[in-house]
């Protein structure tokens, strides 16, 4: 069997990056279903995702230099309020329009939200380190990763886990579900659907937000950091199926593998292998994954 | 008591136009039209100056590119905005990628008649720009690309470079990475400024004894460099070579730093920017670097000290490595359009051949063979103990030492691939 210097198999390797593309892959997901939901809920297709996941990154960094690290917990709870606020403003003057038109606003957004944060903070990156409690590596066998990536990985897969809970069990999920495949029936009960809309805005951006916080200390805290988010989550939410929980959640998943892999033996493709995933699974399944036949929009 | 209608004109009145009037007046403008009309040409004259920036407002090199439009911009105003006794403006456009650099130079060119550009954060966009340059005869100064192509194979009578090439920071940096080993991993971006890292250093250690013992090329904006430390770590290379750069190396070594790497293998690499470290934080910044300037070298001149005193006056914050280059590039644009007392372009490319500068006892110029700018380089390490948030670099040498081997380094006019048309 083939060695390498430090002793590993090939195998080994392969394990190892596996491991760390499930760990790249959980924190795609975290953004991707915040994407996803808004989409399938709302019908928005929100471009400005990846700014409030910078939003996210920069509210955790300046509560953690100001406050520390228990603060800077509550800036995924900041950047859902912030995103339920763009809601009231703007974002529900969309519905029912023209698709166009959200693409255009958010798309507007997020060039204001950058721009905003390069006002206030400058367009150079801020330093931004992992908590001393969660720093360093772990090694079992030959895999290496570290207990930042197991700390995102647990509360990416809490988050997750939660979140379903939260639309499976409880009547303002149920709420949000019946909305998303017939709003004006839902409406019709008597429910205040704009309010509920708001919420799951909201929420698309709380995640975000939580994305943001846990990359912060991965990437580089810049205000165009939201590009680097917004491209694999647009990525996995077409894979995945468009307004799928599940959907982004093993595509997600197999994008951080299909990543990882490719660096281990085509590096060269690294960049462009998730989007062959993309093409490749759309031959087959133009829907996604997971994709359904929408009603609304069809 | 009679009132006057002042609304009505009579027949005589000197408003009414006849036909002998039409005649005064269209001779009277046709003779204003022969003598130059001079009014106009006053108007004219107060018409400001343009000058064209293309710095990137977006992408990944962002960070790098305010403190090189800040420099470039600071240029301008400590000559009170003035140039040829005319009020002066700078023109900032985008260049987001190689495309985008491409389309606002043309526009800088086509719609704002800028009378010379500044700009190409990244190589790949100042080889864009420099196609605009040629084609449209506007002076272009490039600060901050370091692929070879844009004073080497791809050069134009219109494009002058102040970054050295990637070439002669690798045989600056080159001899101190092999003193720390010689079997080196290569981690560097795919395009041309990675691709000639590459090259360059993998020349060196192949003719020097040394081996490669892995090779990966990177696509520019990868958020997660985790796998690739991975199998860095499992080849178990003496020295690390990087080619990959702003906001990429900043998220490298972060990520370099988090998976326990720092310290226990040595990283290097060329042309790196202050910004790049600042923002990887102190307790994982690392490595050994070329850079072209740092704002506590103390053999900057008095009038870079005068710079950065200014920088620091106006922006609160140190310049940094950028600031200096966005400065002396433009420096270098406005002292020869005063020059060649002309917007002419063919008159200020000559006078960007013909402009030196002192820089302490060396004297820098674009080198008229192939318009590359002739420099030491600092070899810089991170301080074992970062205490001030700004001052990063232990600076170890300024090298090449003497101007025969600055010479030497640049290559000679036989070595170059330069072909000037």
């Amino acid at each position: 069997m083939l060695r390498l210097p430090t002793g590993l198999t090939m195998l080994d390797m392969i394990l190892s990056q596996a491991v760390n593309g499930l760990v790249l892959g959980f924190l795609y997901v975290l953004i991707a279903v915040g994407l996803s939901i808004i989409f399938g809920m709302l019908g928005i297709v929100n471009f400005a995702h990846g700014a409030f996941f910078a939003v996210g990154a920069y509210f955790a960094l300046v509560l953690n230099r100001e406050f520390g690290w228990v603060a800077a917990l509550a800036a995924p709870i900041l950047t859902g309020l912030l995103g339920i606020l763009v809601e009231i403003v703007l974002i529900r003057r969309l519905y029912g329009k023209e698709p166009l038109l959200g693409l255009i606003l958010t798309f507007a957004l997020a060039l204001l939200a950058e721009a905003i944060l390069r006002l206030i903070f400058g367009g150079a990156p801020l330093p931004f380190s992992t908590p001393k409690i969660v720093s360093g590596v772990v090694e079992w066998g030959p895999v290496l990763i570290t207990k930042y990536r197991v700390t995102v990985l647990a509360i990416t897969i809490l988050a997750l886990g939660a979140f379903w809970a939260f639309l499976t069990f409880t009547p303002f999920g149920r709420i949000i579900r019946a909305g998303s495949r017939d709003p004006e029936m839902v409406g019709l009960l008597g429910i205040n659907l704009p309010k509920v809309l708001s919420g799951v805005f909201g929420i698309g951006c709380l995640l975000a937000g939580l994305g943001g916080m846990l990359a912060g200390p991965l990437w580089t805290v810049n205000p165009s950091m939201g590009a680097g988010a917004i491209m694999p989550a647009f990525v996995i939410v077409t894979i995945g199926g468009l307004g799928s929980y599940l959907g982004a959640i093993v595509a997600g998943v197999l994008v951080g593998l299909v990543t990882a892999m490719t660096v281990q033996f085509y590096p060269d493709w690294s960049g462009a292998a998730m989007y062959i995933l993309m093409a490749a699974i759309l031959l087959v399944r133009p829907r996604g994954l997971f994709g359904e036949k929408w009603e609304r929009f069809e | 008591m009679t009132q006057r209608d002042d609304t009505s004109v009579p027949p005589s009145s000197p408003l009414s136009i006849g036909r002998r009037g039409l005649l005064l007046g269209a001779t009277g403008l046709a003779a204003s039209a022969g003598l130059g009309m001079p009014w106009v040409r006053r108007a004219a004259a107060a018409e400001p100056l343009k000058i064209g920036m293309l710095w990137a407002k977006t992408g990944s090199i962002v960070d790098q590119a305010e403190y090189l439009a800040q420099g470039s911009m600071l240029a301008l105003e400590q000559r009170g905005n003035m140039l040829l006794g005319r009020p002066t403006e700078i023109v900032w456009l985008d260049e987001g990628n190689a495309q985008g650099a491409q389309q606002n130079a043309e526009r800088l060119v086509g719609e704002h008649k800028v009378v010379g550009l500044v700009g190409g954060a990244l190589s790949s966009y100042a080889l864009a720009i420099s196609a605009v340059a040629k084609k449209a005869r506007v002076p272009f100064i490039a600060a901050n690309a370091a692929a070879g192509a844009l004073t080497g194979s791809a050069c134009n009578k219109y494009t002058f470079r102040l970054q050295p090439p990637v070439d002669v920071h690798a045989k600056v940096l080159a001899p101190y990475c092999a003193s720390l080993g010689k079997k080196w991993y290569l981690l560097t971006a795919a395009y041309a400024f990675g691709q000639d890292i590459k090259k360059a250093f993998g020349d060196y250690i192949t003719a020097n004894g040394g081996t490669i013992v892995g090779a990966d090329e990177v696509p520019v904006g990868t958020p997660d460099y985790s796998s690739f430390i991975l199998k860095i770590r499992a080849a178990k290379p003496d020295v690390v070579i990087g080619g990959i750069s702003a906001s990429d190396l900043t998220t490298f070594l972060k990520q370099w730093n988090e998976l326990g790497m720092r310290g226990r293998i040595p990283f290097a690499e060329i042309a790196v920017g202050n910004t790049d470290l600042w923002g990887v934080g102190p307790q994982a910044a690392d490595g050994l670097y070329t850079l072209t300037w740092y704002y506590k070298n103390p053999n900057n001149p008095p009038e870079e000290q005068a710079m950065a005193a200014d920088y620091m006056k106006k922006y609160n914050r140190p310049p940094a490595d950028k600031t200096w280059m966005g400065w002396y590039s433009m420096k270098s644009l406005l002292d020869s359009i005063e020059a060649a007392k002309s917007t002419d372009p063919d008159a200020i490319v000559a006078a960007i051949e013909n402009w030196t500068n002192k820089r302490g006892a060396l004297e820098t110029r674009y080198r008229a063979f192939d318009h590359q700018m002739t420099n030491r380089l600092l070899v810089a390490m991170i301080k074992p103990e970062i205490t001030d948030k700004w001052d990063y670099f232990d600076v170890k040498a300024e090298l090449p030492e003497t101007p025969a081997d600055i010479e030497k380094a640049f290559g000679s006019q036989a070595e170059t691939a330069c072909k000037m048309a």
